[in-house]
């Protein structure tokens, strides 16, 4: 008991510290970025025809959140971009993780399906609209087909590849211990490759961000590609930046949890 | 002219579809017969076609589908009592608008959703094709493109507006008139659009010659590089000097001066008076079907009297429309305001953007009446001018034919005897008959 | 019994003949099954009344459309002008991307302190960079190759540091104590060691650039993949659309095929993947 009390003590300031740390790191590096934003824009807007571009700035931009927040509109943005993404994201991942399996354990199959694949996931997701418009009733599905044909190539690839990289050691290994299936899959696969499938996750997240603005160009009201469109047409610049803000600020955090995630069931404690 | 052949193997009822007695007017016109193989939609109308169809056949008899009979064109639209708006957020759109906002839908008793918005041409016109809209505004050539290259069942029957768009220049480019276009670059919003057919006309007009090349080629002096550019990415544009002048509807030529240091060049409605630029389009079964008659034609009632309100009623109009109304374009009012209603001659006076005060034209004009003669024009043109989209199919068709089979004149007549007021509209002719004018196209 | 055994035997065949044939062979299978299903939507479409103007999007009217553009020069030119930008892209994505994962993978302080402004500024759509790139840029090719090359680095980049992540720190250790310099360290540890995964970057680099490319092509230029595909979309020659789409599909292909060879030579992971 005596032990761990001081454990605790001597591990409070050194937990202290990494947190501290860290919140430094966040600030400084994010104070670097913003500081080059400003002088960019500086220079941008020098001379008098492009003197309107100003509003691209940083307090232009604070200034325009502040005031879409008061309006409600991020908040409306968030909640249904988020729904799209979400959902698109959630297919993408049900669909390219198993598949991204069977291509790696499977030759015949990843043989076969190497070239179609390949065709398909050079395909821009704006080619595929006409395709979306006609099979979905509704905007929103279309919106999340869009989506969910974009984010699954990076998945389903990074599972594919992350299978490669395993040991084919163990797998025999697993079979004389008398794994079943099931246990190969949940024992061996799913941990190894989980470090893999999760930074396919993060490039899928990436990938659906530049998706979500011209998918949103269909029939919707709300979202942040929306209102990023809307911004864009009004030239309301300072407006545009802030959801620019807001999708990197919602992106990080996305993509923070992810890295939690990876920390947490890899077996690559790195990062 | 092609004529369909009736009693192909394809048409299993036998009768001819479009019967002109039972479907039309009463009136037998040879030029209104479509050529439409409608079970093959947008096929390039070769053998494989037909191999295509045993292919449906086999498949239809294997899995005891529905019945082959209902495939027949345009008659398979089915009938959709609400009327679905789709619209781009531009001035062109107002008459749609309105017509839904200020309930003039309403009071022909018909039942109409919100306007939907659309970011793009392409969009829109997918989204329609789909059945997703019924009543749709587009950019006049669309239709040309929709119903002669895609074989798309689809008919104008009204002009949204008139005029609407103009040209501007970057303030320090120094260009005063068309004549200093040589050596310039210049953007149009969508190739298959009036404003490519009025800029092309206009620097033609001055001695210069439209060019396709890439931003470092090297232009003669004589020559003005085209590209295409979003209307949103046209001030920036301006403002970086990438290009010199840019042509588009309102109100980004509004946003233009004021944001981006544009200068007004010239207002399209002041070269070719009261020329259309988006027209209201509808799918050709809702127009032909005799069963649908009084839906279509309380639509176009209501888009007269929108028009008509507009005209008394600008301001409101603009109010109602902006951000600051009920939110069917993302402008401000003021913004909005300036594109519908700012046409003052002193203002505009270096360099002189208008110069026919006498047509008494403005900004925008709300003006339903197709003319064939600006159809017949429209599509001369279309034959004429630079582009890089596929235009083969157009050498088959003559503007005469074009006008007679894309438009539709029957509702829309109807509407405007209703309404006597539209007369006021000094693109329409004052004396004689008002449904046919002469274009006046004067540079 | 004789049918049976033939597929049979010629796999068991193909299995004893070069890999390169039997990769060969199920490429071309697999393609044939992917027209099939194509096909067999699109006669969906023809089927149904209400979406036979969409039928143009099938494989045969795609296929039609080919020798018509080939003929017309279209498809060349396209090539060779989205081929510039996307080659340009891409190489400043790898020259900026690797060299920076390599810092990320090594110093613990750039990894922490770079992480955040990273993940803000990926999340940025090229659309939305899109009104800035043409301010800044005097040409239109220079501002999509930028939209190209600020959506592709992040794969690599990203890519980069993780191979270098799962390096083991003790080969590092080993090289130093064999007197190994910063350059030895560079060319004999990192960069073989990393080459799999800066190449798997590259791959879905690859696809991400593609994705960009349609928008990417709206600013102002007539020419390129991008642009054929809108100019097809706006005319709804939807046949001269999807062959444009398949020209992208069959060069992303060689290039991706490219990349595993690459991988292959050059990776210590001899695996016989795709």
């Amino acid at each position: 008991m005596s032990t761990s009390a001081t454990a605790t003590i001597n591990e409070t300031p050194r937990l202290m510290k990494s947190t501290g740390q860290g919140l430094f790191n966040f600030a400084a590096g994010l104070s670097i970025l913003f500081a080059l934003w400003w002088i960019g824009i500086e220079l941008i807007s020098r001379s008098s025809t492009t003197a309107y571009f100003a509003s691209f700035g940083p307090v232009p931009t604070l200034r325009a959140m502040a005031m879409l927040w008061h309006g409600g509109l991020i908040q409306s943005a968030v909640w249904a971009s988020g729904y799209r993404l979400g959902t698109g994201l959630l297919i993408a991942i049900a669909i390219g993780v198993p598949i991204g399996i069977l291509m790696g354990r499977i030759q015949i199959f990843r043989e076969l399906s190497n070239s179609p694949f390949q065709l398909m996931r050079m395909i821009s997701p704006l080619s595929w609209e006409p395709i979306a418009v006609i099979v979905f009733a509704g905007w929103n599905e279309a919106i999340i087909f869009l989506i969910a044909i974009a984010a699954v190539w990076p998945v389903m690839f990074a599972t594919a590849a992350g299978l490669a990289k395993v040991d084919p050691n163990w797998f025999k290994v697993a079979r004389n211990l008398g794994a079943s299936r099931r246990h190969v899959l949940t024992q061996i696969i799913v941990p190894a490759i989980t470090f893999d499938v999760l930074t396919g996750i993060r490039l899928a997240l990436g990938v659906a961000w530049i998706v979500l603005v011209p998918a949103e160009f269909f029939g919707v009201t709300s979202g942040l590609g929306y209102t990023i469109e809307d911004a864009r047409e009004g030239l309301n610049y300072d407006q545009l930046m802030a959801m620019v803000l807001v999708i990197g600020a919602i992106g990080y955090m996305l993509d923070s949890l992810f890295v939690q995630l990876i920390k947490r069931y890899s077996w690559h404690r790195q990062t | 002219m092609t004529k369909r052949q009736s009693g192909k193997p394809e048409d299993p009822r036998g009768e001819s579809p479009l019967d002109y007695k039972k479907h039309g007017d009463g009136i037998n016109d040879p030029k209104l017969v479509l050529d439409e193989k409608p079970l093959f939609g947008g096929v390039l109308g070769t053998e494989l076609s037909r191999r295509t169809l045993l292919k449906v056949g086999a498949l239809a008899a294997f899995s005891g589908a529905a019945s082959l009979s209902s495939m027949r064109g345009w008659a398979d639209k089915k009938f959709d009592p609400v009327v679905r708006i789709g619209y781009l957020p531009i001035t062109d759109a107002a008459a749609l608008l309105v017509a839904h906002e200020m309930g003039f839908l309403k009071k022909q008793g018909l039942d109409s959703e919100r306007p939907t918005l659309v970011r793009g041409w392409s969009q829109i016109v997918e989204a329609f094709q789909a059945h997703k809209f019924n009543l749709v505004h587009l950019l006049n050539p669309i239709p040309v493109w929709m119903r002669y290259n895609n074989k798309f069942p689809v008919k104008i029957t009204a002009w949204d507006h008139t005029n609407g768009s103009a040209i501007v220049v970057g303030a320090q480019t120094g260009i005063q008139s068309f004549k200093d276009f040589g050596g310039k670059q210049l953007a149009v919003p969508f190739w298959y659009s009036n404003h490519n057919i009025i800029a092309q006309m206009l620097l033609r007009d001055a001695g210069i010659t439209p060019v396709i090349r890439p931003q470092d080629a090297k232009l003669g002096p004589k020559e003005c590089n085209l590209l295409v550019l979003a209307p949103p990415d046209m001030p920036p544009a301006l403002a970086a000097k990438k290009i010199d002048a840019y042509i588009v509807a309102e109100p980004f030529n509004a946003l233009g001066e004021i944001k981006a240091g544009a200068k007004m060049l010239r207002f399209t409605g002041d070269v070719w008076k009261g020329h259309p630029c988006c027209v209201v389009a509808m799918h050709e079964a809702d127009v032909m079907d005799p069963a649908r008659a009084a839906w279509t034609q309380g639509i176009h009632n209501a888009i007269v009297e929108a028009q008509l309100y507009m005209a008394e009623n600008r301001k409101a109009t603009a109010q109602l429309l902006s951000k600051d109304g009920k939110n069917y374009l993302p402008f401000p009012f003021e913004v909005i305001d300036r594109a519908m209603n700012f046409y003052d001659p002193a203002y505009y006076k270096n360099p002189l953007a208008i110069k026919h005060v006498e047509w008494h034209q403005s900004r925008i004009n709300f003006q339903a009446w197709p003319y064939e003669s600006a159809t017949k024009v429209v599509t001369e043109e279309l034959k004429k001018v630079v582009l890089t989209g596929d235009r083969a199919f157009m050498d088959k068709l003559s503007a005469d034919f074009v006008a007679k089979d894309l438009v539709n004149y029957g509702f829309i007549r109807k509407s405007l005897q209703n309404n006597p007021k539209w007369r006021d509209d000094l693109s329409v002719p004052q004396t004689g008959d008002p449904y046919n004018r002469i274009e006046v196209i004067e540079v | 019994m004789n049918a049976v055994a033939a597929p049979a035997g010629a796999l068991a065949f193909l299995r004893q003949k070069s890999p390169g044939a039997r990769r060969f062979f199920f490429g071309i299978v697999g393609l044939a099954a992917f027209f099939a299903v194509w096909e067999l939507g699109t006669l969906l479409l023809q089927f149904n009344p209400a979406t036979r103007t969409f039928a143009t999007f099938g494989p045969v009217p795609t296929l039609e459309a080919f020798p018509l553009l080939w003929g017309e020069g279209k498809i060349q030119a396209a090539v060779a002008a989205s081929g510039y930008r996307m080659g340009a892209g891409l190489l400043i994505a790898i020259a900026i991307g690797v060299p920076i994962g390599i810092v990320m993978g090594r110093v613990k302080r750039f990894r922490e302190m770079s992480n955040s402004p990273f993940q803000f500024l990926r999340m940025i759509s090229p659309l939305a960079w899109m009104p800035l790139a043409v301010i800044v840029y005097p040409e239109w090719d220079q501002a999509i190759i930028f939209l190209i090359a600020i959506a592709a680095v992040w794969p690599v980049m990203f890519a980069t540091a993780a191979g270098l992540a799962k390096v083991d720190p003790a080969w590092f250790k080993v090289a130093r104590n064999l007197g190994a310099r910063t350059v030895h360290m560079l060319t004999q540890v990192i960069l073989p060691a990393i080459t799999f995964d800066v190449l798997t970057g590259i791959r879905l680099a690859l696809g991400v650039a593609w994705i960009v490319l349609v928008p990417a092509e709206l600013l102002g230029v007539t020419s390129g993949l991008g642009y054929a595909i809108k100019d097809a979309r706006e005319t709804l020659s939807y046949n001269h659309l999807t062959a444009m789409v398949l020209v992208i599909g069959l060069i992303g292909w060689l290039l991706d095929a490219v990349c595993v060879a690459l991988i292959k030579r050059y990776s210590w992971h001899h695996r016989g993947n795709h």
